[in-house]
């Protein structure tokens, strides 16, 4: 039988909670770029925009259709050739919340798409302008819909915000794969790293349910 | 710039292309089977395995693929066999491992779309659990179910690229040798993500222009997107 030895992971304790602060640094940092990011891009994505909505979907598409971790290359060894050099952090927070922002904007216009045009129609015959219809016909309506999925979403940012060790980033996985590989004991440290992101990816979860029930209205079918 | 690097080196790319949709194929045909037994034994009321599925897909989906790539490389397999393993094998397990709990998650919100009616009629019709479960309700939640499962196996494929760290030379690791010899890596990244995108946005336009799922829901089309991360 395997014999654990978690005196290792107690020595490395230190070394682990700075990985946390820099885990949730890039994790909190590009969750905000990445809601902005997909806002916008759900935005000009309307038909109303003709240069803009082909700027968006092209940006979608490729961030979608590539993986995360060439983007990450592109933009920590890529740029320095065209003279952009980024600090890694930095660079970790940009690719992160770029590539998220493609999967949110794909969210939000889904969100606001399952709303019924007669809706919107409705409440332009009544009266109510552009903006005012937006704001007390659609939004509350669809905001109900986008935010499972978007919680979901942003568990996957957390999941990914461990790549940026690739580009020498000392965040949890960093801390974790440098402890296993030093002191050979794989699965403790696993055990430890596995619960970390556990933890992290369920307190998400949890706010994310404690929204959703908040903003339930009953009678209605909460999507998925 | 430097496009010259792409043509000299255009035969080891292409090497690195056919490893990575081997693993990538391994890992959909292991990950789609296992995962659709996982989620029928999750929708299921057997006692103590729907508690196990549920708690394999819960944990396994709250923990980054990296971990999995990089202990069943150095920690499961070798201690299950006794020596250290390919990198091929650890690959395909790690991913198989990961990608059955989304497949089986999949599996779960397909089977809970079929309406009570038809499981109504199949079983005043007398049909058993598992004959209602093979002629009725799993074909039907298979079609539904397609589209994720594509979008679900490119970000499979997407995630191949992370075999890169146990040393595996697919497509990613051999672009990363190349441009360790010559420095110019925006031209060979930009080749890379160039192929990436050829075949997951192809994969994606070929499910959608097939029709997969005539009677597709609303639901499973929301779920498709918040997953596929």
């Amino acid at each position: 039988m395997y014999e654990f030895d978690f005196e290792t992971i107690r020595a490395s304790i230190p070394v682990l909670i700075s990985g946390i602060k820099i885990t949730l640094l890039v994790s909190v940092v590009s969750t905000a770029i990445a809601l902005l990011a997909g806002i916008f891009t759900a935005f000009f994505r309307s038909p109303d925009y003709f240069i803009r909505r082909y700027f968006s979907v092209f940006y979608v598409e490729i961030t979608r259709n590539t993986p995360f971790l060439v983007q990450l290359y592109i933009y920590y060894k890529g740029l320095p050739n065209i003279g952009l050099n980024l600090n890694p952090v930095i660079c970790g927070i940009i690719a992160l919340g770029l590539y998220t922002g493609a999967f949110i904007s794909e969210i939000i216009r889904s969100g606001i798409n399952s709303i019924h045009k007669e809706q919107y129609d409705a409440a332009r015959s009544l009266g109510l302008s552009r903006l005012q219809t937006f704001r007390h016909i659609i939004f509350p309506q669809a905001i109900r819909i986008i935010i499972p999925p978007l919680g979901s979403q942003i568990i996957n940012l957390i999941k990914n915000s461990s790549l940026v060790s690739f580009i020498a980033v000392s965040d949890v996985f960093y801390v974790i794969y440098k402890g296993a590989l030093g002191n050979f004991r794989f699965i403790e440290f696993f055990i430890t790293g596995a619960a970390v992101y556990m933890l992290l990816c369920g307190a998400v979860a949890i706010v994310f349910n404690f929204i959703e029930h908040k903003i339930k209205i009953s009678g209605r079918m909460a999507a998925l | 710039m430097h496009w010259y690097d792409i043509i000299e080196n255009f035969d080891f790319l292409m090497n690195g292309l056919a490893l990575t949709l081997q693993v990538a194929l391994i890992a959909i045909t292991g990950s789609l089977i296992l995962g659709v037994l996982l989620g029928v034994v999750r929708n299921s009321k057997l006692a103590p395995f729907n508690w196990i599925a549920t708690a394999y897909i819960e944990i396994i989906r709250s923990i980054p693929l990296i971990f999995f790539i990089v202990f069943v490389h150095f920690g499961l397999l070798p201690y299950l066999f006794g020596e250290s393993s390919s990198v091929f094998l650890s690959s395909c397990v790690a991913l198989i491992i990961f990608t059955t709990a989304y497949m089986a998650e999949i599996t779960r919100a397909g089977l809970k779309s079929v309406e009570k009616g038809y499981v109504d009629a199949a079983r005043s019709l007398g049909l058993s659990y598992f004959q209602r479960l093979r002629y009725i309700v799993l074909p039907i939640a298979l079609s539904r179910m397609t589209p994720a499962f594509v979008s679900q196996s490119i970000s499979l494929i997407k995630d191949t690229s992370l075999a890169s760290i146990i040393g595996l030379v697919e497509l990613t690791r051999s672009g990363e040798i190349i441009y360790e010899r010559t420095y110019h890596e925006l031209e060979i990244l930009i080749f890379i993500a160039l192929i990436y995108f050829l075949i997951c946005s192809g994969l994606s336009f070929v499910s959608k222009k097939l029709e997969f799922g005539k009677f597709n829901c609303e639901q499973l089309n929301l779920y498709t997107q918040a997953e596929n991360g």
